[in-house]
């Protein structure tokens, strides 16, 4: 018994330890200005306000980067998805000379370090003459995500038995339907799922958007907050207002995705 | 890369059942032998968007960082167009100035000790969480959840506030705990003590993804199995050494690889506290190879250095990937 208080004890320290930054960020976005940088010990806020948050709106640049953020990362997604999923399709459902390459190469490109290739890849979009363009960086999040997604997909896929599609094609639905009509709906989940992380992944990232892109109207969100002090100097509050802002909707694609998680558990069921 | 990440994380709740590739099983490909042309082209027409993107995007990126490495190319060539070879000169440059050999030997240190808290907090927690009254569980999975999702520019500002030398909440608390020399005090100020906040950073928010698949591994050893260890009478030590080790080794080679590959590139964070500072003491492998590459243009000393790395990397996860490569050629 004694046992199971300190584990419990010890629980309720670690949800502490890990819950902290994420209250302070909160706390602090919402201290009135002038009571954010204090030599007072203000670990509970006494007074609340809102007016960092619209500080934090109304910044130039926050907006742009807002949108470019948005804009490279669903258009990277969405490419990676749809290209992932044919590939997924074809490693998965057919038997053909070189598919056991192509799956080891998959396996072998998602884990390749991104990283080492900056130098290359500056070049290379230098000369297509997509430097200081979101479409490099598109092009770029599209290729890191590729991999995985194809990856993954291809066991949601094979998940799916293939005697259901058989059925249907048996029923009369050409190859398109059978596909559209049973496998599709039943890779809702892991779909959704994958896409989550691949969006986190383009949403996160940022030496690669801080070396392609060099002006302030293309900049992504990354790297306009890594650059905050320009633009707040010492107003923590406005800086911790839009790191708030930055984090709002990647938590929101973390909490779809745990509760699709759940879903993925029934879907696994129809292997029954 | 999040990359690999996903797989792991399905296997909470999802966990995707190994089933056999319908297409060894019979059934489809005897189909496709009676189908028409369009049909046998149809895997490979399939594939080939991602093929073509991964060879333009991926692999000639690869082929083209050893390429340059053996070039010099500074700006004043970049803008030329020319085209100099130099042989393994900026190998030589590379190699012979000590400050690589720093910061490479920094690089693995930072990257081992980071790894290897994470990993060991990681399997601890997954542990503890196992029990815990079902309302903590819940609380600590919810704190970490937070701790995950968070973007990692957002949590680099918020570490930034929370050290802040004047009015950062760590060095308040440690005044009014009574440690009044921490009044003011800067955890900026040496390479190490900015890698040990970059290292606590980059382990609060990795923690998360190792404790839940962790978790997710040990909720699968059978409890027969800890009956059965009960019944013998082994201790807890003895218990976890006979029966939650074997079951959990794998898993946990995995996700100690995963976040080598992971924590060996990390950038952003080390790039936004003090760029690499002070006076380059936090320097890491990335950051060289941004600073020469892109900082300073020269792109084919950045490409030696890049592919230095890959060697660096490639002899620490050698052994593993090896085995791993091989274990997925078994399952296609």
């Amino acid at each position: 018994m004694l046992k199971k208080s300190a584990a419990n004890v010890a629980g309720l320290v670690l949800a502490l330890f890990f819950i902290f930054p994420t209250y302070w960020m909160v706390t602090s976005a919402m201290k009135p200005k002038g009571t954010t940088i204090t030599s007072d010990y203000d670990l509970i806020p006494f007074s609340v306000t809102l007016t960092n948050f619209i500080t934090a709106w109304t910044k130039p640049g926050f907006l742009s980067s807002l949108g470019n953020s948005l804009l490279v990362t669903l258009t990277a997604v969405v490419a990676a998805i749809v290209i992932g999923i044919t590939a997924a399709v074809a490693m998965s459902r057919f038997a053909f000379r070189g598919r056991k390459s192509f799956v080891l190469l998959m396996l072998v490109a998602q884990m390749a370090p991104f990283e080492a290739l900056l130098i290359p890849m500056f070049l290379m979009m230098r000369d297509l003459g997509l430097y200081e363009h979101l479409s490099s960086l598109i092009l770029v999040y599209f290729a890191v995500t590729l991999p995985f997604c194809a990856w993954t997909l291809r066991g949601f896929v094979n998940g799916i038995p293939a005697e259901l599609e058989e059925a249907a094609m048996v029923d009369g639905c050409g190859r398109w339907g059978a596909f559209q009509k049973v496998t599709l709906p039943l890779l809702g989940p892991g779909l959704v799922a994958t896409s989550v992380f691949a969006f986190i992944t383009a949403w996160n990232e940022f030496l690669f958007a801080k070396v392609l892109i060099r002006s302030q109207d293309s900049e992504t969100l990354p790297v306009w907050l890594s650059g905050f002090q320009t633009a707040f100097g010492t107003d923590w509050g406005g800086a911790m207002a839009a790191s708030v802002l930055f984090t709002v909707p990647a938590l929101v694609f973390f909490l779809i995705v745990q509760r699709k998680m759940v879903a993925g558990v029934t879907a696994g069921a129809v292997k029954g | 890369m999040t990359a690999v990440k996903t797989t792991e994380t399905a296997a909470p709740a999802g966990d995707l059942p190994p089933a056999l590739p319908p297409a060894a099983t019979g059934g489809a490909p005897r189909r496709r032998r009676r189908g028409s042309a369009f049909d046998r082209a149809l895997p490979y027409l399939l594939l080939a968007p991602a093929l073509i993107a991964i060879l333009w995007l991926i692999g000639w990126p690869v082929v083209s960082v050893f390429v340059t490495s053996f070039r010099q190319l500074n700006l004043g060539e970049l803008v030329r167009g020319e085209i100099v070879w130099t042989g393994i000169d900026n190998y030589v440059t590379v190699l012979q100035d000590e400050r690589f050999w720093d910061v490479s030997l920094r690089t693995v240190v930072f990257t081992i000790a980071v790894v290897g808290a994470s990993v060991g907090m990681g399997l601890g927690i997954a542990l503890l969480m196992r029990v815990l009254t079902p309302w903590v569980r819940i609380a600590l999975q919810i704190a970490m959840l937070c701790a995950w999702a968070m973007p990692i520019l957002a949590s680099t500002t918020v570490y930034q506030w929370m050290f802040d030398q004047n009015y950062g909440i760590l060095n308040k608390t440690l005044v009014q705990l009574g440690f009044d020399s921490f009044a003011g005090y800067s955890w900026f100020s040496s390479g190490t003590s900015t890698l040990s906040v970059v290292g606590l950073l980059i382990i609060w928010q990795a923690i998360p993804f190792l404790a839940f698949s962790l978790y997710a591994g040990l909720v699968g050893i059978p409890r027969d199995l800890y009956e059965a260890a009960g019944i013998d009478g082994a201790t807890g030590w003895q218990t976890f050494r006979a029966v939650t080790w074997p079951e959990i080794k794998s898993l946990l080679m995995m996700v100690t690889f995963l976040s080598t590959l992971w924590d060996f590139k990390v950038f952003a964070q080390i790039w936004v506290f003090r760029e690499g500072g002070p006076s380059g003491e936090s320097t890491t492998l990335p950051v060289l190879q941004y600073l020469e590459g892109i900082a300073k243009s020269h792109f084919g000393v950045a490409a030696a250095i890049s592919v230095l790395m890959m060697v660096i990397l490639g002899l620490i996860t050698f052994q593993y990937l090896r085995k791993l490569l091989q274990t997925e050629e078994g399952k296609i």
